[in-house]
């Protein structure tokens, strides 16, 4: 981007001093052959008018923009400097009152054993989803990548979870592993000897509500786990093949730090994914209970703003969010160029 | 440009195996031609492994179709579920628990951010481009920091303004705050930049306007990008819960997603009627699905997998 890119053709005139610049004499010669006489006319005379030409492209190139600015600046930075704004507030009858209280609503929040609590359970529930998820989808992207036949069969069985609401994921776990009448209750307390009662006891609540998290993140992590391994060049492969070591140790040792750009985008992914996208999980399987076990920052957030009308904590709550999504953000940009916030 | 050559890298890397595992464990001149696949151990394994884990993440779903073709939340045998059985189900769920109202409103829905998100962001995108204006790069980090916005982070304000603007049960407040996309401007954006600069700047001098430039250069060059893109969106914006849940408490217009929590609350007054929830949950997966079936492959090229 440092040198001018030609293909910026609108928004003023190019100017034949510039075009003569860029094509250079023969480009200049070929262009002229192509395009005749006149062509070029054109082109001399737009740049006799550049200044209007260019104030006129500019306006263009600010109303194309004008439909994205506007969107982005009434609904999304106006409301995160309003919430900013509001977390210094005290509300009263539904927001209609606000007393200044400075930082008052953060005090809360760090004096808060309850908060201290929500964000323990976020960050565990946010590393169990993360490790869970990515073990999951690096065994099953490899297995992928290594059959010789098959591959586009097992590609669709093994990412179709990105299209998974997670309502629906939500609901068909809290059936299946229902204490008393779910389907495979029997099964894990066959298997485990374990008692299924995850109502009562928050550690198995913790785990359900995370394995069903995991579940439908793991078509977003074979997706670009697989087009991660796709891009590891061919020689490497066929070295790592003869090498005659085993199919793990190659994975772990040859092609993990191969495709750790990629591993790295996906672990910043998945942790904005546990700490925005478990919402539906949280509201529709335990309602962050049983005794606060699955309290995640969201939905404390949530209860605060919607339940208890606590909009100046509650905003509080998501300036403290804006903090994380920030700081994830930027380890993304820099330690991983090229990649974006695919699916948001 | 990437793109190029990483097919080729694949291709390249897929031959170069077939050849050399077909060479080493048989040496019948069919494996080479025809690319038979080599059943050695690790293949099987593999393919096992494979089998395996794909078979346990289609097994929730196994089940909860199953559930919803029954009576009861449990079966112990097959012959307890009938076809008259889940047509009643789903007739039940769709029509007198108002799952179809619900589905038609997550369509109507995520059509419009669609089809909004895309149109608007084609017009940023050929902006920011193909035009030189002042603060350009201002600009596009204006569109990307949006990234670090997610609802949560604006959910009480958010709220209370589109309260104000009256758009309380509307599809204006479903839609129209979705339409600013950072994901969509930027790849967009990519994909303009490895069409050839020979090609957009002779349609400059032949004195191409820019949105007739949009509407017959851009859009047909980019039509795998768009589909794409398009999958990527009509799936985000059908799985929205959370702002849904909250702008919307009027149930005729309530989504999809949400539907399954009123369907809960409606079914579990009365008996907990399991088969109904699973009878609602597969009908709110299938359109989300059935997109990203009939459309992997550009979504595929989109993600860079294929």
């Amino acid at each position: 981007m440092g040198t001018r890119d030609t293909r910026e053709i609108y928004g003023g005139s190019l100017g034949v001093g510039r075009f003569l610049r860029e094509r250079g004499l023969r480009g200049t010669i070929a262009y002229l052959r192509e395009h005749g006489v006149r062509g070029a006319v054109e082109n001399a005379r737009e740049d006799g008018r550049s200044l209007l030409g260019e104030l006129r492209g500019i306006s263009v190139a600010y109303l194309l923009l004008a439909p994205t600015l506007l969107v982005s600046a009434v609904f999304l930075y106006y409301p995160a400097l309003e919430a900013l704004e509001l977390s210094f507030h005290q509300t009263l009858f539904f927001g209609g009152e606000r007393t200044w209280v400075g930082l008052g609503n953060y005090e809360t929040l760090l004096s808060s054993s309850a908060y201290h609590e929500s964000v323990a359970i976020t960050i565990a529930f946010a590393a169990t989803v993360v490790v869970g998820v990515m073990t999951i989808s690096l065994i099953v992207s490899f297995l992928l990548y290594e059959v010789d036949w098959g591959q586009s069969g097992y590609l669709i069985a093994a990412i179709w979870p990105y299209a998974l609401p997670p309502a629906v994921a939500g609901i068909v776990f809290l059936f299946l592993i229902h204490p008393s009448i779910g389907t495979l209750t029997a099964v894990i307390e066959g298997a485990t000897g374990l008692e299924v009662d995850w109502f009562s006891n928050g550690r198995q609540a913790f785990f359900v509500v995370a394995i069903a998290a995991i579940w439908k993140q793991l078509g977003y992590n074979v997706i670009f786990t697989v087009a991660a391994l796709n891009n590891v060049p061919a020689t490497l492969k066929e070295a790592a093949e003869l090498d005659g070591i085993g199919r793990w140790s190659r994975l772990v040792r040859i092609y993990v730090p191969l495709i750790s750009p990629t591993l790295l985008f996906l672990v910043v992914m998945n942790t904005i994914y546990a700490f925005f996208g478990t919402f539906a999980f949280i509201d529709l399987m335990t309602q962050g209970g049983p005794g606060g076990a699955t309290n995640i920052m969201i939905f404390d957030l949530y209860r605060n703003a919607f339940e208890f009308n606590n909009h100046g904590l509650a905003s509080a709550q998501s300036v403290v969010l804006f903090a994380v999504v920030s700081v994830l953000m930027y380890v993304q940009l820099r330690f991983s160029d090229e990649r974006v916030h695919y699916g948001a | 440009m990437s793109r190029h050559s990483n097919t080729n890298a694949n291709a390249n890397a897929s031959t170069s195996a077939n050849a050399s595992t077909g060479g080493e464990s048989r040496r019948f001149p069919i494996d080479l031609e025809r690319g038979l696949p080599a059943l050695d151990g690790a293949t099987l394994r593999a393919h096992a492994g494979l089998l395996l884990a794909v078979s346990l993440m289609a097994l929730p779903l196994v089940i909860a179709a199953l559930i919803s073709f029954g009576t009861r939340a449990t079966f112990t045998s097959v012959s307890e579920l009938s076809l008259e059985t889940a047509a009643q189900n789903y007739h039940d769920v769709l029509f007198r628990y108002d799952m179809g109202q619900y589905m038609l409103n997550s369509l109507l829905m995520s059509v419009i951010v669609v089809i909004g998100k895309l149109a608007v962001s084609l017009l940023a995108a050929l902006a920011i481009v193909y035009y030189r204006f002042p603060f350009k790069n201002a600009v596009f980090g204006v569109v990307l920091l949006t990234l670090m916005l997610p609802v949560p982070v604006r959910i009480v304000p958010l709220f209370q303004l589109a309260a104000d603007l009256g758009w309380a049960n509307s599809f204006a407040a479903l839609t129209i705050p979705y339409l600013a996309s950072a994901t969509t401007v930027f790849l967009l954006r990519q994909h303009f930049l490895s069409i050839p600069a020979s090609l957009v700047e002779s349609a400059k001098l032949d004195g191409v306007g820019p949105l007739r430039f949009l509407a017959f250069v851009l859009i047909p060059m980019s039509k795998g990008m768009i589909a794409g893109v398009s999958v990527i969106m009509f799936i985000y914006s059908w799985n929205q819960y959370l702002w849904p849940l909250l702008i919307v408490d009027d149930q005729s217009m309530q989504v999809a997603q949400v539907g399954i929590r009123l369907l809960q609350g409606v079914v579990e007054s009365g008996d907990i009627a399991w088969p109904l929830m699973m009878a609602g949950s597969i009908v709110t997966l299938v359109p989300p699905l059935a997109v990203l079936i009939i459309f992997r492959k550009p979504l595929l090229e989109t993600f860079g997998v294929e």
